[in-house]
């Protein structure tokens, strides 16, 4: 009987210690949806023009909320935000493939913008852990949920954001631009925006 | 009103269809009074499990194999978990995970698979044959080698390695995915490849009564020890028995019966005892 109380009790202790400090990582992760892990990516609306109101294909209507701190950035710069998941495979190799381009540099979790695109204020967010800016993500997705990765390109003239977004890898596979193409947009969001300022 | 009766585009009706149709097909194979009362506790957990449409989507873990990219997850796969602790070197995601698997099959030994299990509903289903190989005990195996390749490959690949050829994963998650937008996904490299496996997962539930529970379930395999020291025993009384080994002749996981009743390979299904015809076989809790 000593010996079950025993196993029972520390069991109790180190599912109450685990718990108490793994019970919101674990949350956020079940939260997040990693369509890349079950073997499925959303397809996305091949970019025309950037967007001032929610798309057709979104669950959402109206303006988007966007957040304080990407109004705020968008004021500045062409705003893009990456949001990427642990162990997430399509945006490990979205990452690695905007490294190659030149884009980016560093680490998904602390990298930044090279030189060449310094016009671009670059929000890298693990969006299952960050608690500050994750939740955004929600505001970006087709259909308000986690998937990662997924990508937004923003921008602000006169007052008024304009923004592309899409979820899954940038491939050039269902709708969803591949590399060469997704700097053409950002590209297209700096003459806009260069346009409206001078 | 959750149901409108109309299934196209319902995305509930993923699990609702196969729920009503598992109701009635089970309702003719569950007979005996503890199996009554198991497929009451299947039907309700895999509500639970994809109870997150009411709950939202919560930090605990199931004590069961169940996908939590399964749309409406209400929590987490231990084995994602497991991964996620290794490929992301998240330490702490052990501690819990080893607590409440511990605290769950110390009380109940390997009881989830027989009684909550979504996967062992599936395959009770299915109702495969009951086919006993000279390989059956060396292909029991598999699943603790399955389980033990699992930390060292994530570590090493820093990959969700499992995950990305789940078969529990392509059924639970991907193909209801699939079902509720089919228009709406792009297909990734391990698309096949998962499909293959859910394909052979199919077939091996139908040659083999739980045939994923005795050789592949890494979760049964993580549960299986607990069964020596669980409170909750399978307890064989010796002098009752007549030795008719109808126990035997209906264990679905091919155990020795009633010799072996504290085998790790017992899911407490509770079968055996409903056929004794002298009560040699109960449930126990035992300190």
């Amino acid at each position: 009987m000593m010996k079950k109380a025993i196993y029972l009790v520390a069991a109790l202790i180190i599912f109450a210690a685990g718990a108490n400090i793994a019970y919101d990582s674990v949350k956020s992760l079940n939260i997040a949806r990693c369509l890349g892990c079950i073997a499925m990516e959303p397809k996305a609306v091949k970019f025309e023009e950037f967007w001032v109101e929610y798309p057709d294909h979104y669950n959402n209507k109206g303006i988007p909320p966007h957040p304080d701190w990407v109004v705020n950035a968008s004021k500045q710069k062409v705003v893009m935000l990456f949001f990427w998941g642990p162990s997430c495979e399509p945006c490990e190799r979205q990452w690695e493939a905007m490294k190659k381009a030149g884009l980016v540099k560093g680490s998904e979790e602390n990298g930044s913008i090279t030189a060449n695109f310094s016009y671009i204020q670059l929000f890298s967010i693990n969006a299952p852990y960050d608690d500050e800016k994750g939740e955004a993500i929600r505001i970006y997705t087709p259909k308000g949920d986690t998937g990662t990765p997924t990508t937004v390109i923003l921008f602000e003239k006169n007052g008024t954001i304009y923004w592309y977004a899409f979820s899954g890898e940038a491939n050039g596979e269902g709708g969803r631009p591949d590399i060469n193409e997704l700097i053409n947009i950002l590209e297209k969001a700096k003459e806009e925006k260069y346009d409206l300022q001078s | 009103m959750i149901c409108n009766l109309n299934c196209a585009g319902c995305p509930l009706a993923y699990l609702c269809i196969p729920l009503a149709i598992g109701a009635f097909i089970a309702l003719k194979r569950y007979r005996g009074g503890l199996q009554k009362k198991r497929l009451a506790s299947q039907l309700s957990f895999l509500l639970i499990s994809n109870a997150a449409f009411v709950f939202g989507a919560t930090g605990l873990i199931y004590t069961y194999f169940y996908c939590w990219e399964s749309p409406y997850a209400l929590m987490a796969c231990p084995i994602g978990v497991l991964e996620h602790a290794f490929a992301d070197r998240s330490w702490y995601l052990l501690v819990y995970l080893a607590g409440l698997i511990g605290f769950a099959c110390i009380i109940f030994g390997r009881a989830a698979c027989g009684w909550a299990c979504p996967i062992g509903f599936l395959q009770d289903l299915a109702k495969g044959r009951r086919t006993k190989s000279k390989l059956d005990s060396k292909m029991r195996l598999l699943k603790y080698a399955i389980l033990l390749a699992i930390p060292p490959v994530c570590y090493l690949t820093e990959k969700l390695a499992y995950t990305d050829i789940c078969p529990i994963g392509g059924l639970t998650a991907t193909l209801p995915y699939l079902a509720m937008d089919p228009n709406g996904y792009t297909f990734t490299v391990f698309f096949i490849p998962k499909m293959i496996n859910v394909a052979g997962f199919f077939i091996l539930i139908f040659l083999m009564t739980r045939g994923w529970c005795r050789h592949l379930c890494p979760v049964g395999a993580m549960m299986a020890q607990f069964n020596k020291i669980s409170l909750l025993q399978l307890k064989y009384y010796e002098k009752k028995c007549i030795k008719c080994f109808k126990c035997a002749g209906v264990c679905p996981m091919q155990i020795n019966m009633p010799y072996d009743n504290r085998s790790g390979e017992c899911i407490r299904c509770g079968k055996c005892i409903d056929i004794c015809p002298t009560n040699a076989l109960a449930f126990e809790f035992r300190w």
